[in-house]
């Protein structure tokens, strides 16, 4: 009879070449249009900030004239104006794009660290501890950021940008700690699973192996973001008086400067804000790619 | 259900009391005196410091300090704000229904429109008018709240003088008008923070809640719908939307947080005399009782918040009602 | 003859993909006759739910009717009617039901309500009376307790209720024609049973016609008094369910017929069909059962196989209706071949 069974192999179908999942994403993303103009974009930024001692007209900080410069709108001498010190506005948002992206991408350094050991061990550690830490999280983020920042910073009468940037890092983290609890959870429980195959070295291989591949994209966004809430929270407090201490210049300390008297004059706040829009826009275009690309597996 | 609010309640109570221990930490973390600007300040007199000693037990141990400080708290005393010259109490309370006015406001107003735009963008999926509103709420959505603030104000009291420049009310004349003429004074004044802070928020929302609407429309029951006879339009409304309408629910709470931010922020900006406008002036002055009144008086606004936003989820989730 | 209720002629549903154009259903012709139950078998991927779908217009793109009519009793062609006009169908003259009761009904709603909604819609009744009538097909779908099961909501319900539910909401209107996709495949073997007996109980009560998409034979034996077979988009065999379960015709039939394991046979293994279902991005040329059909021969690569004409109403896509004696030499099929050659 034809239909007996007979051996054979199974058919497996075309193989496709392997791809890792990295390659496999940024061929995604980049595949967007909406995605190359923005890593275009930010890379210009990016660019400008680095060169910036380069590509400034003039010394940001320098104050020329300060009865005849000052408060002058956009003329061809000065694009972007000169501020209430005479200084030209310019090389200032120049140098506060070097300055606003630094202290975004290390905070956001630090918030990650902090964040993803946080996440692990309170995931890993299980019981009582992790309940705790969770609520303590809970609490955390029940205080706005901004309020908490406020809160430490006014406390501290004169603080270096370093420690800006470490209370900006140790408030970021608490989203994604619960992210990496998460997975570390999902994989502690598949870990009781494949017990029985598992042996004790190869514990910390699984873990390396499946946890960290899990985290790559749900971290290289949260990342993203998170320079972009620095940025702009920076740019906030800056603005309140309690950022970036003067003279330096960031996005926000110029629109500070610009703000003193009852009129703004124009030019000081539209233009450093410009380019935080641009960023931030950009950063936020990267991260829904990046997360687009990621969920589609 | 009651059960569930119990619960919810405890859990709130429990985050308010580490909110009380966090504070405490931060006015006692930082190098030198948080109260220094009151204590050093010569203008500042005996009786202030005085009252502020007594109360912070400033040169008691710190246990002690701490103790001080939670049954201060648990009677509802905040501290002396010197810069206002009043307690703390005093001087959030009168601000505070004004931050609450305009909150709630923004927060209608906000989810209001961010769901009907999100309503026409999968209306229109893939259309012009959907490509567009997305980036107009991307570019909202990536704007800092008080530039956005800085430019209304010069653009709606500035350049085309619509709107009072600041204040709640008119300083001047707000004794004098009737009722209704109060009432309209005070709308006058609320208006531009208002728009600001609402249309904002609602590019958030209306981000979030068409992915929630496209995340829904593949769903099994859709397909039912659609197999009924319904129009689509009487699918997205009365099918879609319920269902995603629920993640929002969870919104709310989320966005209380931002939404205060950028009360703050606004009322700065518009000389909007609310909370905000309270503690961002308390900064200038190193006013820090006032400050921390504010931290707290915050985080326990965000927090009822949340509460009220699962309590509200619960109640809209026929899936969680019976527990 | 009675002029059947509809009459589908050369339906093609195709699906624009990225990795190209997926044929779907690719020439899908039969009739459906009033009262009768219909049966479409066929493995996951033949077309089945694609052309029950298409007969509502429910097809969403990438995918889109490319050509063929679906023509109702009223003369019309539901291919090219507008979208008021199909929506006055969906729901009230056709129906269809689903296999996924669980996920097929909308959480947020009363059960009562989402049936109610069908009369709402269609017969604009107040919400008092669609309610009533939602109670009374409720009670007739055998829901013990109808009105205050339809105060409940979906998640409390059974698998077998829900689907229950889903059979009441689609004979609210007393549909012409009720096509059920899988009703069964996801429930229970016992709740299975209920639900068939349910549905053919119904159709006698009610008069309806059903169309029976199923992959399992047996569903089709109890249900169904014509039966198609359906391959690779095509329909490759139809005949009287008594015929086809007697004397099954295409290889891909008698296949079918072999793979279900029989109660009481002592059988070692379970037959199969060697190879899997081509992809519909590439269907092969000539016949598309080639591959794997143990009478093949040169005939069938070079020359698509028409339905031919094998008994008064039965008919079969395979050049063995014209070249019979080739059925005595069997031989492995083409996919076994290839396939030890890759291992």
């Amino acid at each position: 009879m034809p239909w007996q069974t007979q051996d054979f192999a199974a058919d497996s179908g075309p193989t496709r070449y392997r791809e890792s999942p990295l390659a496999l994403g940024l061929r995604r993303i980049l595949r967007k249009r909406s995605s190359r103009v923005a890593l275009f974009v930010l890379g210009v930024i990016v660019l400008v900030g680095l060169l910036a001692p380069l590509v400034a007209p003039y010394n940001p900080a320098a104050q020329p004239d300060i009865v005849g410069l000052k408060d002058l709108p956009p003329s061809f001498a000065h694009p972007f104006g000169t501020d209430p010190y005479s200084r030209d506005v310019l090389s200032r948002v120049i140098y506060g794009a070097r300055l606003s992206l630094m202290i975004g991408v290390l905070a956001t350094i630090v918030s990650l660290t902090v964040g993803v050991a946080y996440g692990a061990i309170s995931g890993y550690a299980g019981g009582i501890l992790d309940a705790v830490m969770m609520r303590l999280l809970d609490a955390c983020l029940s205080i706005p950021r901004l309020l908490l920042l406020i809160g430490v910073l006014v406390a501290w009468p004169n603080f270096s940008i370093g420690a800006l940037v470490v209370f900006l890092g140790l408030t970021g983290w608490f989203g994604l700690s619960r992210i990496v609890r998460g997975q570390v959870l999902a994989l502690k429980h598949a870990e009781f699973i494949t017990a029985a195959q598992a042996l004790g070295a190869s514990r910390r291989r699984i873990l390396w192996r499946h946890l960290l591949p899990n985290l790559v994209s749900p971290i290289v966004v949260a990342a993203t973001l998170g320079v972009a809430h620095v940025i702009v929270l920076e740019a906030g407090l800056s603005y309140l008086g309690i950022g970036v201490p003067p003279p330096l210049a960031s996005w926000g300390n110029i629109i500070h400067d610009g703000s003193d008297q009852g009129a703004t004059l124009w030019w000081m706040a539209l233009f450093p804000g410009l380019f935080m829009v641009l960023t931030v826009m950009t950063l936020n275009i990267l991260a829904e790619a990046m997360s687009d690309a990621y969920e589609r597996r | 259900m009651l059960r569930f609010v119990a619960q919810r309640l405890a859990q709130a109570a429990v985050i308010v009391a580490i909110v009380a221990v966090i504070t405490f930490t931060l006015i006692h973390l930082a190098p030198g005196d948080p109260f220094s600007a009151v204590m050093d300040n010569p203008n500042v007199s005996e009786a202030v410091r005085q009252t502020l000693r007594v109360q912070y037990g400033l040169d008691r141990p710190l246990p002690e300090q701490f103790a001080r400080y939670v049954s201060s708290l648990a009677h509802g005393d905040l501290g002396w704000s010197y810069s206002y010259e009043r307690t703390v109490r005093e001087v959030l309370g009168t601000a505070l229904p004004n931050t609450l006015l305009l909150m709630g406001v923004a927060l209608v107003g906000s989810f209001t429109l961010g769901i009907l735009i999100a309503l026409i963008q999968v209306a229109r999926r893939g259309s012009v008018t959907d490509h567009a509103l997305s980036g107009i709420s991307l570019l909202l959505f990536s704007m800092p709240d008080f530039w956005f603030a800085i430019l209304s104000l010069l653009a709606f009291t500035y350049w085309l003088p619509i709107f009072p420049v600041g204040g709640v009310v008119d300083p001047v004349m707000h004794e004098y008008l009737g009722l209704w003429g109060r009432i309209v004074d005070r709308l006058r004044h609320l208006a531009l923070p208002a728009i600001t802070l609402t249309v904002l928020a609602s590019a958030a929302v209306a981000r979030y809640q068409r992915a929630a609407l496209l995340d829904v429309l593949p769903a099994d029951y859709i397909r039912t719908a659609r197999l009924k006879g319904l129009t689509e339009r009487q699918i997205l409304r009365r099918h879609a939307l319920r269902n995603a309408l629920l993640p929002i629910i969870s919104l709310i709470g989320l966005s209380f947080p931002a939404l205060l931010t950028g009360a703050f922020f606004v009322e700065k900006i518009f000389a909007y005399q609310g909370m905000g406008y309270a503690v961002v002036s308390a900064i200038g002055t190193r006013d820090y009782p006032l400050v921390m009144g504010g931290v707290i008086i915050g985080s326990i606004m965000v927090t009822l918040g949340s509460l009220l936003a699962d309590l509200l989820y619960a109640l809209a989730d026929p899936r969680l009602r019976g527990r | 003859m009675t002029a059947p209720l509809l009459s589908i002629r050369s339906l093609r549903t195709w699906f624009y993909t990225e990795s190209g154009v997926a044929r779907a259903v690719d020439g899908v012709s039969f009739d459906i006759g009033a009262g009768e139950t219909l049966g479409i078998v066929g493995e996951s991927g033949c077309g089945k739910s694609v052309t029950a779908l298409s007969i509502l217009r429910l097809i969403q793109p990438p995918g889109r009717i490319e050509s063929g009519s679906v023509i109702e009793f009223e003369g019309k062609d539901i291919v090219t009617l507008g979208d008021e006009e199909i929506r006055d169908i969906r729901g009230n003259r056709i129906s269809m039901i689903f296999q996924e009761p669980m996920s097929a009904l909308n959480p947020v709603f009363t059960v009562g309500d989402q049936v109610a909604e069908v009369a709402r819609v269609h017969a604009k009744m107040s919400r008092k009376d669609a309610w009533d009538r939602a109670v009374e097909m409720l009670a007739l779908t055998g829901i013990p307790d109808a009105d205050s099961r339809a105060r409940q909501y979906p998640h409390q319900l059974s698998g077998g209720m829900r689907q229950r539910v889903l059979i009441a909401m689609a004979l609210m209107m007393k549909p012409a024609l009720v096509i059920a996709d899988e009703p069964t495949t996801a429930l229970d073997v016992t709740i299975q049973a209920q639900i068939l007996d349910l549905l053919v109980d119904l159709q006698k009560k009610i008069g309806t016609s059903i169309l029976m998409i199923t992959h399992d034979l047996g569903v089709i034996a109890e249900t169904a008094s014509r039966v198609i077979v359906m391959y690779a988009g095509e329909v490759v065999e139809e005949a009287d369910v008594d015929e086809l379960f007697a004397k099954p015709h295409h290889p891909y039939t008698e296949g079918l017929m072999h793979s279900m394991p029989h109660i009481g046979h002592d059988q070692e293994r379970l037959n199969v069909i060697p190879g899997t279902v081509p992809a519909p991005t590439e269907w092969p040329a000539g016949c598309r059962f080639r591959e794997r059909c143990p009478y093949s021969w040169e005939r069938c690569e070079s020359e698509h196989p028409p339905l031919y004409q094998i008994g008064t109403s039965h008919v079969s896509r395979c050049h063995l209706a014209v070249e019979p004696e080739r059925r005595n030499h069997p031989h492995p099929p083409v996919v076994v071949e290839a396939g030890v050659a890759a291992a």
